[in-house]
């Protein structure tokens, strides 16, 4: 682009098709080495209407275009590419896995005995960021005015101790232990005569009903520590969990994290050989460059290989390079991660982000309408 | 040739590294911990000082004054009484109960139960009684009384006789103590207390010799005149009046013993106009009549001022010289000496003396201190004993010393001053204010670095700014970047961490050598061999010459580097004077060095292996002291030393001697970060930072929350601030580890972002991760301690702690009794907020039957609540006895303080904060791995603060937390930043930590690079929820009924002047007479218009009167402020004022209704 064309002499581009840089301007965040430019979306339909071309986005194109493929799937983890979506959509989709998709977490702790050092605040708050086995789809929401019951409330039990003389005690995760018949503690109440009531009214065992007999509601992880025990010293709680979301307290959010980014693109503007190649690629601390050899002769020409791993360093248009290497982001391609804490497995995270989305968007149209 | 040298060096003495100097660093803070100079100085004060106190007092002599018995012929013409002390005996630290029972004291119990953690102490006491009779036979009758209790003496914790000395770290924890407390400090009625160390110039002499600058105009010949000031002598006297006086009467006999020279023409020049002004006076006894009839008696006779002329020049002048008879040789050497350097300094050959220079400042530690204040109080024990048995005597009584001897002179006295901080005693003059603090327990570097502080007694309002000035030879001394701003900038001092100082010795063993190695003395010389020898000052006094001075300082600092002699000895030669200063003194700063010697360190490689393989931990320090590798030079000496930075100077000195800066080493700097001090120790980087920034971390440092003892549980310290999850810092200096900023550290490793990103954090504001506060980021606990005691109402009456009952108590509060239990304390669990009583206590009124009306009340609060603004758990109650045996409570109580927005948070580099928004993990930008920061601080707070430090710690933050390693960020070391980038880059990054972000508002690329990465952020103790305030109504001042002052008090906010003048400038008027008047005290009054007085008025009745004046009908309703009714009283009674005053209210008011 450096030597001035003049506008007569510029190629003629065929009718409803973008020049190439407009294409590339409108597809591609490109990143110099200071910062990246053309991160924006052009939303506007008319926006190349001079040009002959349309900008508008319709549903038929949309789903014929939109792609989904997973990379790589584990018990906590999920990675997948999502093509041919605009970046506010996906990044929906990474807010409401964050922040509004529920799950349970320990809400309420009633202190019995806590004779250790953590104090009581701190215990409390440490119980809540466990995550827990419970799959929140099964439980309802419990508001201000409703009793907690076995819809709304999973009760644990955490009742530790080490004896005097004997050496310091760990208590784990695992030591939490689900009451399904709920509650086991009295609460005070002043007149004699009223039967003595607990903090939760179960209507039924918990784990009689269908959903819950197979699976207790355990915590996913029995090895997290909450707090050391010294002779002498004991813990007897117990703890309520319920439902909610991320925006109310981390606790509550189903992801350790979930994030997107684009989907690295790198461009060799020039072939470059030799000696300047074997530099190119050593300077990559992630291997994006390759050398294939050329013809016979033992010339030497570096090649993208894996322009997914490229960290944007951008130690490669430093200097010199700048002219030779384009680091480029597809704007519709999102490599797609979500990092699960139990709950529910990713996959079903991602299906619940995407039903809540729905939820919204019917909510707006009924409001519309 | 320098390879040949490499060849034959074996590995065994091969050079030690930069890196082995750790090794020796360690081993000197494992020796002596980071309080020794606190500890050093009490000890010697315990061990030395005071039985040296007790033995310089004289013995107490008594004689009756004779009375008259007749009738009865006494059977001695006189007796005489005589008490001396002897021997004294220092205890362990011991406690009294009420009932009777001793036991020993530990410190734990003395702070929870408000006692004094002292020692008792013993003395010998002889008593004789010598008859004389009337054949002049004496009898003399002698009893003995062995340790007779004198008083309590507060013991230094860790000191050596404390209850924990030398105890494990098991024992300590056992015996409920945090094992990195260092103590050196007090525990005074249950607070822990620190003597400041004060730093000041020597003891001022009394005596003065000026020259003057032509005296005056009309003087014409006269010159410049030399003249002394001499203690009691009112006007100043002609040296050479002095010299006569002390019996040096030839011209020559004087000039020799000023200027030993005599072809020194120019120095001669300048005696001259004073021996001319002293030609009147040619002899001793006119001389010294000359001093007398200057001095303080009048109107005696010539013998009496002659003999008064000779005690002061003996006993007042240049007392450290000798006090004795026969001194006058000497005393003639040293005055000579005196003017001798002042008329060097006169004709330009030296410069003046340095008065800030460290070399001539003392400083006065706990031990010198305690011993000052232990002389004065066991004075007045002598003085009391003496009156005491006076009058025995004078009565004919029996002689009792345990009832002469009061014990609690010393025990009240010391307390009363380690309490109060004035030094001295209560209502009198000359009593220094601050001298001891309350231990800082905010942090544990606040706690340590409190005990290392040091305060300079010179005018804060001084405007001089040089003693504040940052001076040449503070350095390795005190710490260049710990002081605080402000007034005390520059006068409040902080050690610096290998500083050592002195705490005296006695100086005969240096006598005696000096003596032994033909050292020649006053008497041996003549005055003419002065200038050819060296001059040999021991402390300051001048003892005699030496010929081969060479010879004596090498055997002197050889066997000082034996430890023959005592290790903190200066010995300062200064060769261009020709003088040998050896110093003993207490207070002296000193350090250690290594010792160079032909550019080469004489500790080697296998010596620092030794010392890491060494058994004992304690030993390893002093070994190298005695084995000669290291040795203390005091500020003086450092003068006249040669001191290689580095060790790799040493090396490029040998092997490229042209370019070495020096040729003759002597000693080599064990590490130049040594010269921080403890705050700016814990400062990464503090070389890339700009200066004053590290000062400001200095202090913030100090208000940075963690832990700050290990045993905070068993504490009941009135404020407490402790984090949740601290952590080490990723990125450490050598010295932390000294420090023990890893086991009790102060902060959190946030992953910072530097953006802007909304602009919720500008001017100096940060955007903080809410999702990371959720999961437990820089939460803290706050703890406030209460206390409360049944307190003695004369004899039989007592306050009682209980639950007040509303139907027979006068004054309850308005708060919730509620949470009480029946023994009127909040049990540990309870939420309380707001004014809820916590700790409930009544006392009985005494029922007065003669006024009739038996009030329903018989009992009257005295209750405590808490805070009206704080609210929180109870978390302990604490019921004991105090040392009188009443019943002591403590309650405790714990709130949870989650950041907010307006909480202040900052890093390491004096970059502080406040929260100016939360946003939760989906809102706040994330990297292409997913990172989203904790923290969010504006770019706009990096250039014109040059916080480089920052900025190098963030991306070794990065490498360190990639690695799983700690970076190293000790200043004045060879990490760089091309380094710390290289790895960082190897790690997958981009070099410089930059990384692309995407928005988490939008979802799209950020179109700028962030710097991110972890850095070390502190949470401060300025927090929202503490300051917080605002009044619509509330409570009023008695007096004036003006709004209360102050937040705790829900005070009003002040419409201050400036607030007026605006209001005036704007002509609000109506505004400003609503602020000031409506809403403030407004007060309605009845006033006659006769007199001006107010009058009686009735408004039920609408009857009016003025008993004076009789008049019923003139009378007027004026709005006054309150304030201005109630006038102080001394006003009151002046009617007439009172009168005018309120006439002239009236014009006032006249003229505003019109």
């Amino acid at each position: 682009m450096s030597s001035k064309v003049s506008a007569l002499d510029m190629p003629d581009v065929p009718m409803g098709q973008l020049p190439e840089h407009l294409h590339l301007q409108r597809t591609r965040v490109v990143c110099k080495a200071d910062a990246p430019v053309h991160t924006e979306g052009i939303q506007y339909s008319g926006a190349y209407a001079s040009i002959g071309v349309d900008n508008s986005v319709g549903v038929d194109s949309f789903c014929k275009s939109f792609k989904v493929k997973v990379v790589r799937l584990t018990k906590e983890e999920i990675e997948f590419d999502m093509i041919g979506i605009d970046a506010s959509l996906a990044n929906a989709f990474r807010r409401i896995l964050i922040a509004e998709v529920p799950t349970m977490a320990i809400e309420k702790v009633l202190m019995v005995n806590n004779t250790s050092v953590v104090a009581d605040e701190v215990l409390a708050h440490r119980l809540g960021l466990i995550p827990l086995n419970a799959d929140p789809r099964l439980f309802e929401y419990l508001s201000e005015n409703d009793a907690p019951n076995e819809r709304n409330t999973i009760v644990y039990k955490l009742d530790v101790s080490c004896k005097k003389g004997s050496p310091r005690v760990t208590v784990k995760s695992d030591q939490l232990k689900w009451l399904p018949h709920g509650s086991e503690l009295q609460m005070d109440s002043h007149d004699i005569s009223s039967k003595a009531k607990s903090y939760t009214s179960f209507s039924c065992i918990q784990d009689s009903l269908p959903e819950f007999s197979k699976k207790p509601l355990g915590v996913k992880f029995d090895d997290i520590i909450i707090a050391k025990l010294g002779p002498g010293q004991a813990i007897e709680l117990e703890a309520h969990a319920v439902k909610g979301i991320g925006k109310m307290h981390a606790k509550w959010s189903p992801v350790a994290t979930a994030w997107y980014r684009m989907l690295p693109e790198i461009a060799l503007l020039k072939e470059v050989t030799g000696a300047d190649a074997e530099k190119l690629v050593k300077k990559c601390p992630v291997n994006v460059f390759d050398i294939e050899d050329i013809g016979n002769a033992g010339g030497k020409k570096a090649v993208v290989a894996n322009p997914r791993t490229c960290t944007l360093c951008r130690e490669c248009i430093r200097g010199v390079n700048e002219e030779l290497v384009e680091l480029r982001r597809v704007k519709d391609h999102f490599i797609f991660t979500i990092e699960s804490t139990g709950a529910l497995s990713p996959e079903e995270l991602f299906i619940e982000a995407v039903k809540i989305l729905e939820d919204k968007c019917d909510r707006v149209i009924s409001e519309l309408s | 040739m320098a390879d040949d040298y490499a060849m034959m060096e074996t590995d065994e003495d091969d050079e030690i590294t930069q890196e082995d100097a750790w090794a020796v660093i360690s081993a000197y803070f494992e020796e002596k911990g980071l309080v020794r100079q606190q500890l050093d100085s009490f000890d010697e004060f315990i061990q030395n000082t005071m039985q040296e106190i007790v033995d310089e007092s004289a013995d107490i002599e008594i004689r009756p004054e004779s009375q008259h018995n007749p009738g009865r012929q006494s059977d001695f013409v006189e007796t005489i009484y005589k008490i001396s002390f002897g021997q004294i005996y220092l205890s362990r630290p011991m406690m009294t109960e009420s009932d009777g029972e001793t036991a020993t004291l530990f410190p734990k119990a003395a702070r929870l139960r408000n006692l004094t953690y002292s020692a008792p102490l013993y003395v010998d006491v002889t008593k004789r009684i010598i008859k004389k009779g009337h054949d002049c036979e004496e009898v003399a009758e002698t009893q003995d009384f062995a340790k007779v209790f004198i008083g309590k003496v507060p013991i230094m914790l860790r000191s050596s006789y404390c209850t924990l000395y030398q105890n494990s770290e098991k024992d300590l924890t056992e015996l409920g103590e945090c094992p990195y407390d260092q103590g050196g400090y007090f525990i005074i009625n249950g607070t822990e207390v620190r003597s400041m160390a004060e730093n000041q110039n020597r003891p001022a002499s009394s005596m003065f010799v000026r020259m003057l600058s032509r005296t005056s105009a009309k003087g014409g010949s006269s010159g410049q005149y030399i003249r002394a000031t001499l203690p009691y002598i009112r006007a100043d006297i002609p040296i050479i009046i002095i010299f006569r006086a002390l019996g040096f009467v030839a011209d020559k006999d004087i000039l020799e013993h000023i200027c030993y020279d005599f072809s020194d023409t120019q120095m001669m020049e300048l005696l001259r106009p004073s021996l001319e002004e002293a030609f009147v006076i040619q002899n001793q006894q006119v001389a010294l009549d000359y001093i007398g009839k200057r001095g303080a008696t009048v109107g005696v006779t010539r013998e009496k001022r002659i003999k008064y002329a000779k005690e002061i020049l003996q006993k007042e002048m240049l007392p450290h010289v000798g006090v004795g008879e026969y001194c006058e040789t000497k005393k003639a050497y040293y005055f000579g000496y005196i003017i001798h350097r002042l008329l060097l300094c006169a004709i330009g050959r030296r410069p003046e003396d340095d008065r800030d220079h460290y070399g001539n400042k003392r400083l006065d530690l706990a031990g010198p201190l305690l011993g000052g204040l232990f002389r004065m109080l066991f004075r007045k024990l002598t003085r009391d004993v003496r009156s005491y048995v006076q009058k025995c005597v004078d009565n004919g009584k029996d002689v009792n010393l345990q009832f002469a001897i009061k014990a609690k002179t010393i025990t009240s006295g010391l307390k009363y001053s380690l309490a109060t901080g004035n030094w001295g005693q209560a209502n009198q003059a000359g009593t220094r204010a601050g001298v001891s603090q309350v231990l800082n327990r905010l942090t544990y570097a606040s706690t340590l670095s409190h005990l290392r502080r040091l305060n300079s007694p010179i005018g804060r309002e001084g405007k001089l700014a040089k003693p504040r000035q940052l001076h040449n030879s503070h350095w390795g001394m005190m710490c260049p970047a710990e002081t605080p701003e402000g007034q005390a900038c520059g006068l409040v001092k902080n050690l610096a961490l290998m500083v050592y100082i002195t705490v005296g010795s006695a100086a005969h063993p240096i006598l005696e050598f000096l003596e032994e190695w033909s050292t020649e003395n006053f008497e041996e010389i003549s005055p003419a061999v002065i200038p050819q020898s060296t001059k040999i000052f021991v402390n300051g006094c001048w003892v005699g010459i030496h010929r081969n001075p060479d010879l004596l300082v090498k055997t002197l600092r050889q066997l000082r580097r034996q430890i023959d002699v005592n290790t903190e000895v200066g010995v300062i030669r200064d060769i261009r004077l020709k003088e040998l200063r050896l110093y003993t003194d207490y207070g002296r700063c000193s350090r250690p060095l290594f010792i160079v010697e032909k550019q080469r360190l004489l500790i080697k490689k296998k010596d620092i292996r030794a010392l890491q393989q060494r058994e004992t931990p304690e030993e390893g320090w002093h070994d190298l002291v005695s084995k000669g590798f290291i040795e203390y030079i005091d500020t003086e000496e450092e003068e006249t030393t040669m001191i290689s930075m580095t060790i790799n100077d040493l090396v490029n000195a040998r092997q490229n001697p042209e370019e070495a800066y020096s040729e003759t080493y002597t000693h080599c700097e064990i590490h130049p970060s040594l010269i921080l001090g403890v705050c700016a120790s814990i400062i990464p980087f503090p070389d890339h930072n700009q200066s004053p920034r590290n000062t400001y971390q200095s202090a913030m440092g100090k208000q940075a929350m963690g832990i700050y003892v290990t045993n905070y549980q068993l504490r009941m310290d009135t404020l407490a601030y402790v984090l949740y999850y601290p952590q080490k810092p990723l990125v450490t200096t050598r010295a932390m580890e000294h420090l023990h900023f890893r086991q009790l550290p102060a902060g959190i490793n946030a992953i910072v972002a530097i953006a802007c990103y909304s602009g919720y954090n500008q001017e100096d504001s940060v955007i903080m991760n809410q999702s990371s506060i959720d999961r437990g980021f820089f939460r803290s606990l706050f703890f406030r301690s209460y206390r409360d005691e049944e307190k003695k109402m004369g004899t039989l009456v007592k306050e009682d702690f209980g639950r007040p009952n509303r139907e027979n108590t006068m004054g309850m509060r308005h708060g919730s009794y509620e949470k009480l239990d029946d023994d009127g304390l909040a049990p540990p669990g309870t939420r309380v907020s707001g004014e809820d009583v916590i700790i409930g206590k009544t006392s009985p009124i005494p029922q007065d039957d003669a006024q009739g009306q038996a009030s329903r009340y018989t009992r009257r609060d005295h209750s405590t609540s808490l805070r009206h603004s704080e609210s929180g758990m109870v978390d302990q109650v604490l019921l004991t006895t105090n040392a009188d045996g009443l019943r002591f409570v403590k309650v405790r109580m714990r709130s949870v303080r989650i950041p907010q927005i307006g909480d202040k948070f900052s890093s390491r580099h004096g970059q502080k904060g406040t929260v100016g928004m939360t946003y939760t993990q989906e809102d706040m930008p994330w990297t292409v791995e997913g990172i989203t920061p904790d923290i969010i601080v504006n770019p706009h707070a990096i250039p014109s603060r040059m916080t480089i430090g920052q900025l190098i710690e963030c991306i070794m933050g990065k490498v360190a937390a990639h690695m799983g390693k700690e970076g190293d960020a000790t200043p004045f070391t060879d990490v760089t930043v091309d380094n710390i980038s290289k790895a960082l880059h190897k790690c997958g990054y981009q070099m410089r930590g930059f990384e692309t972000m995407y928005n988490g508002h939008t979802g799209r690329k950020l179109t700028a690079m962030i710097f991110l990465g972890p850095t070390y952020y502190q949470r401060l103790k300025h927090m929202v929820d503490d300051k917080i305030h605002s009044r619509g109504r509330g409570p009023v001042q008695i007096l004036t009924r003006q709004p209360a002052e102050g937040r705790s008090r829900d005070g009003g906010l002040r419409f201050g002047e400036m607030e007026r003048d605006c209001m005036i400038a704007h002509g609000a008027a109506h505004f400003l007479k609503e602020r000031l008047f409506d809403q403030s005290d407004a007060y309605r009054v009845h006033v006659c218009e006769k007199c001006g007085l107010i009058a009686i008025a009735n408004l039920k009745k609408n009857s009016f009167e003025c008993r004076g004046c009789k008049n019923k009908t003139d009378i007027v309703q004026v709005h006054i402020p309150y304030a201005c009714r109630a006038r102080p009283p001394p006003l009151r009674t002046q009617t007439s004022i009172y009168e005018a005053s309120i006439q002239k209210l009236f014009a006032v008011t006249q003229i505003v209704c019109t």
